[in-house]
């Protein structure tokens, strides 16, 4: 039974609707949402709530559930 | 295995409302003299960065508490866009960082330090957006390095967002923005709210003794701080 979610981007404010199974990976959301909105997708993590996600995680391993509101961070390196 | 589906995308509405006025923003007081020319020249045009107070003072002491070991700091500018009669302005009304990995040339944030990150955006108490990032450049002075650029490219390519930029050593502060791939120096306000302001609406009067209970004339120059306290606790004060 797939899931439906909503990722939000914390540098604009939008939001994107996505549907997934269970075992597509946060790397795979990350990509999903980055893309959407044309970004580098090596350069964000995704939030749960206060929970960082990890890319190899499976929805089951991250524990998302249907409705989350998941976030697109950028994860910035200075110099 | 299906990869995650896009159904639908919303955008966020900028909100229509007029910047701070005039009479509450400032230029930076580590701003280059000819930066303030430049901000002097524009300020009869548009400003399209207004950082508060308070986000101000917490970027700039977190530079400072690192300034002494030579280490870079790093954090994220919160706040929202907004327009104002066509013009597209931003807002930075507090900043958020967590643990680093840094060195005197090199910042990132720490591994283990997202879910404090993540914290500290909950915290923040409104309806955030990432408008820019911060970070310092102790004793090297304020440009965009490659490693910057590149940040710059990848996360907040959007002519609104801001790379703000701080020496402690030198006490200079630059922003930067991207205009079709270039990199170019933004002018920028300090911002203070009223309730940040001590004497919001409040006039400052002052106040008349009626009487003099030792019977002894005020020392010269006018009461002592001690007399001062004891008459406004036992005498009526006339405003």
């Amino acid at each position: 039974m797939p899931l439906r979610i909503r990722v939000r981007n914390a540098e604009t404010g939008a939001t994107v609707d996505m549907e997934l199974e269970a075992e597509n990976t946060v790397e795979e959301i990350i990509e999903g949402a980055a893309g959407y909105w044309e970004k580098d997708p090596g350069a964000y993590v995704l939030r749960c709530g206060k929970r960082l996600l990890r890319g190899q995680q499976t929805v089951v391993d991250a524990k998302i559930m249907d409705s989350d509101q998941l976030e697109l961070i950028p994860d910035p390196e200075g110099g | 295995m299906k990869p995650p589906t896009v159904l639908q995308g919303k955008e966020r509405d900028t909100i229509e409302a007029p910047p701070p006025p005039r009479k509450r923003w400032a230029p930076h007081k580590w701003i280059k003299e000819e930066s303030l020319e430049a901000l002097r020249e524009k300020e009869g045009n548009v400003i399209e960065l207004f950082i508060s107070k308070l986000a101000e003072e917490k970027m700039r002491n977190h530079s400072i508490a690192h300034a002494a070991e030579r280490r870079e700091v790093m954090g994220l500018m919160l706040g929202g866009f907004y327009k104002n009669e066509g013009n597209v302005y931003s807002i930075v009304r507090d900043v958020v960082t967590t643990d680093l990995e840094a060195s005197s040339v090199r910042v990132r944030f720490n591994r283990g330090g997202f879910e404090q990150l993540f914290e500290s955006l909950d915290r923040c108490g409104f309806d955030y957006i990432i408008v820019g990032w911060y970070h310092s450049h102790p004793g090297h002075g304020c440009f965009l390095s490659s490693t910057d650029i590149d940040t710059q490219k990848s996360l907040f390519s959007g002519r609104q967002h801001t790379a703000l930029v701080l020496d402690p050593i030198a006490e200079e502060i630059r922003a930067f923005y991207l205009e079709n791939g270039e990199v170019l120096e933004r002018c920028f306000g300090i911002y203070w709210d009223d309730y940040q302001n001590p004497y919001y609406n409040r006039a400052v009067k002052m106040r008349k003794v009626r009487s003099n209970p030792d019977g002894m004339p005020p020392p010269e120059g006018g009461l002592g701080l001690s007399k001062t306290l004891h008459e406004n606790r036992n005498e009526s004060v006339e405003e």
